[in-house]
């Protein structure tokens, strides 16, 4: 199997807290792979640093082979990134919004999929509003279409789910499954653990920055286990230590 | 409500604070005093070639002019909540959770700015003159009336364009006849006393001679514009969706021999569709730039021949320079993070969007030399214009880099950029005051403009990016 992310002793501090503390962690190609953490433990500093967007204080991780440190921007243009909380720039429309990605990663002539990601979305009426005007799930739905519209062996992001209906989520979780069956990867960071359950071949738990458990979902089921249950069980044990 | 206006002004200090430290911060107000302190005791000095009248001018012009800045700053229209604040505040969308109207919050707001910028800008430098006074033989009086007529001209400012802009959103055309009808009583007021209107600029005439009355005008002048301003905002309406048809394409081709056409299409929408490159240039360029005007007209006969010209020439510069925060006040770094974008890039891409608005100041001077027929050095004052503004936005760039509109608060930034650009623009302004054509000398300044923003993509790709 080849490796597409590995992270090693990789730690992010701000002024006195450790938001990620030498965490190892390597991902295989092909998985669907879920970060699960409670709020604050270090999930979205995780993706920040594999995507290049904050540099770590300690480690080192590299991404498709690509140092993050190094080389943070060639990360970035590899990869899809579905970004927790950032929209898309307030007076560009959806469609131009997508054409300036577009530019900016060099797709030649986008008009059709772009098409075809309002068709299956089901925004194509809001194809020429501002984006700014645009409600916060519709922004979602634009942001998943950025990440995804380049086709990346990986992309890696941060709680897709969050804003959509769940009609949207059931349509989202199965694009997901399918698109690891080509041999694409995902990372996918989220603390709605029955999706992660649903659709995750591999999954580790963040806590406080530190790295839990990390192994495949195949494991807990083999043994009869949950994985809500399991995280659970693993937080409550490790907020008694 | 008295809560919801202490908390804006907490939450304005923790902003700054956040952003550069509570030290760096707290310092600001201090600087400000001691310019003030130590600039008082040039005046014996300055007095011999320049009278305190025209002094006091300057200084009044300064503050209207920072008041109007101040004011001008996110305070367009309908965006005036979304500018300001952000999605970073709290409080400017309390409208939307509690009982409150965005009417309400908008006097807040006007209010807090009001008093957290007359604390950080007026009354260090009213106080820092007010110590020095007994020094240099100015009564305690004098220093308090120049401490009075300061906050006025800043508040005239600050309403004045609170005013303006509230009107701007409601109807351009009222905005045009507001306009032309003042510049059409300012005229007739000239021709009827023969004097520069400039001088019944009521905190001017305050300052000269104290009289209750003409105080008690200026106060309900003000409150005037404060409350028209009021009345007359239009929150932008919830739920609202502008539509266009693509012109992201076609305008990405135009510019497609730029360096980065798509992120300089981007910033030119963001420009022309937030209505920000006509309500910017009016308040933040047009309007300072002829209150300065009218204000250096009555010093002429204190610089050389055609030195006027030249000296707007390099405040246009200095002014032309803050079009860059118009390009980077849209977004933070946040939307790129997900693109193969770096901050370097960004930098470079908002540079090429200000050259493109670089057309504005040259204009502006041209125009200004040809009203004032001085054609014949036309060429050289749009070059020392553009030189400067050229010049003072690589320091920027390299003080600041995607945050100008906030890092400028940061004392060691501002301390760095005065002298950096202080030490040019006094060299350049005595050059094209030895000779106007000596002015040419300028584009000299392309060298340090170049090093300065390569040093800033250096630097800036080296941190991580700033959230604000």
């Amino acid at each position: 199997m080849t490796t597409v992310i590995e992270t090693r002793d990789l730690s992010k501090t701000y002024g006195d807290v450790q938001a990620v503390n030498r965490v190892n962690l390597s991902v295989e190609k092909g998985a669907l792979f879920g970060l699960l953490g409670p709020n604050g433990s270090g999930k979205t500093t995780m993706i920040k640093m594999l995507t290049g967007q904050t540099r770590p204080t300690g480690g080192s991780a590299t991404v498709l082979g690509v140092d993050t440190i190094r080389d943070p921007v060639g990360v970035r243009g590899l990869v899809g990134i579905i970004p927790e909380q950032e929209t898309p720039p307030s007076f560009l429309t959806a469609m131009e919004y997508l054409e300036f990605v577009a530019a900016v990663r060099k797709i030649p002539d986008i008009g059709q999929k772009a098409d075809w990601w309002f068709d299956f979305l089901d925004f194509a009426d809001k194809k020429n509003v501002l984006c700014k005007d645009l409600s916060r799930g519709t922004r979602q739905k634009l942001m998943f279409t950025q990440a995804f519209i380049h086709e990346p062996v990986l992309a890696l992001i941060d709680e897709p789910l969050i804003n959509f209906d769940p009609i949207m989520q059931d349509l989202v979780k199965d694009y997901l499954a399918g698109y690891v069956k080509n041999g694409r990867t995902i990372f996918i960071s989220t603390h709605i653990l029955e999706v992660a359950e649903e659709i995750c071949s591999g999954f580790a738990i963040l806590h406080k920055g530190a790295l839990l458990h990390s192994g495949p979902v195949s494991e807990l089921t083999a043994r009869g286990e949950h994985l809500p249950s399991f995280f659970l069980s693993l937080i409550r044990k490790d907020r008694h230590v | 409500m008295f809560e919801l206006f202490t908390a804006m002004v907490k939450e304005e200090w923790r902003v700054h604070s956040t952003m550069f430290g509570n030290l760096s911060f707290a310092l600001f107000p201090v600087m400000i005093f001691g310019i003030a302190f130590m600039g008082s005791f040039l005046l014996p000095l300055m007095k011999n070639t320049l009278p305190a009248g025209n002094l006091t001018l300057i200084v009044h012009a300064n503050y209207l002019m920072l008041g109007i800045m101040v004011g001008a700053f996110g305070l367009l229209g309908n965006e005036v909540m979304n500018r300001r604040f952000g999605q970073a505040s709290l409080l400017s969308y309390s409208a939307r959770s509690l009982p409150l109207s965005e009417r309400f919050i908008f006097a807040n707001f006007v209010i807090k700015d009001t008093v957290y910028y007359f604390f950080l800008w007026v009354l260090p430098f009213g106080f820092g003159y007010i110590l020095a006074s007994p020094f240099i033989g100015v009564p305690l009086v004098n220093a308090l009336l120049l401490l009075l007529t300061l906050a006025l001209s800043f508040l005239f400012g600050l309403c004045g364009v609170f005013f303006l802009s509230a009107v701007y959103a409601r109807s351009r055309l009222s905005l045009l006849l507001i306009l032309l009808a003042t510049g059409a009583g300012l005229a007739g007021l000239a021709v009827m006393t023969g004097m520069n209107p400039v001088l019944f600029f009521p905190p001017l005439l305050l300052n000269s001679s104290f009289t209750w009355a003409n105080f008690l005008i200026s106060c309900a002048l003000l409150a005037l514009l404060f409350s028209v301003a009021i009345v007359l905002f239009s929150p932008e309406s919830v739920g609202s969706e502008k539509t266009y048809k693509d012109s992201f394409a076609p305008l990405m081709r135009r510019f497609s021999f730029l360096p980065d056409p798509p992120l300089t299409a981007k910033d030119s929408l963001d420009l022309i569709r937030s209505g920000s490159l006509v309500g910017q240039t009016i308040f933040s360029f047009l309007l300072p730039l002829a209150v300065i005007w009218f204000f250096l007209s009555l010093l002429g006969p204190f610089f050389p021949p055609h030195g006027l010209l030249f000296l707007l020439a390099v405040t246009t510069g200095v002014i032309a320079s803050t079009m860059y925060t118009w390009v980077t006040m849209f977004d933070t770094f946040g939307p790129y993070a997900c693109l193969p974008v770096a901050v370097s890039t960004l930098i470079g891409s908002k540079l090429t969007t200000f050259a493109v608005l670089q057309v504005i100041p040259a204009v502006f001077i041209a125009s200004v030399a040809l009203l004032s027929g001085e054609i014949a050095y036309l060429v050289p004052a749009v070059v020392l214009a553009l030189s400067v503004a050229f010049y003072a936005v690589g320091v920027i760039a390299w003080l600041c880099g995607l945050s100008p509109s906030v890092l400028v608060y940061d004392v060691k930034v501002l301390f760095i950029y005065l002298i950096l650009v202080g030490i040019v623009l006094t060299i350049f302004t005595a050059v094209a005051f030895a000779n106007p054509y000596y002015a040419l000398s300028s584009v000299i300044l392309i060298v340090p403009t170049w090093l300065l923003v390569e040093k800033a993509k250096i630097r800036w790709d080296a941190l991580d990016p700033a959230g604000f």
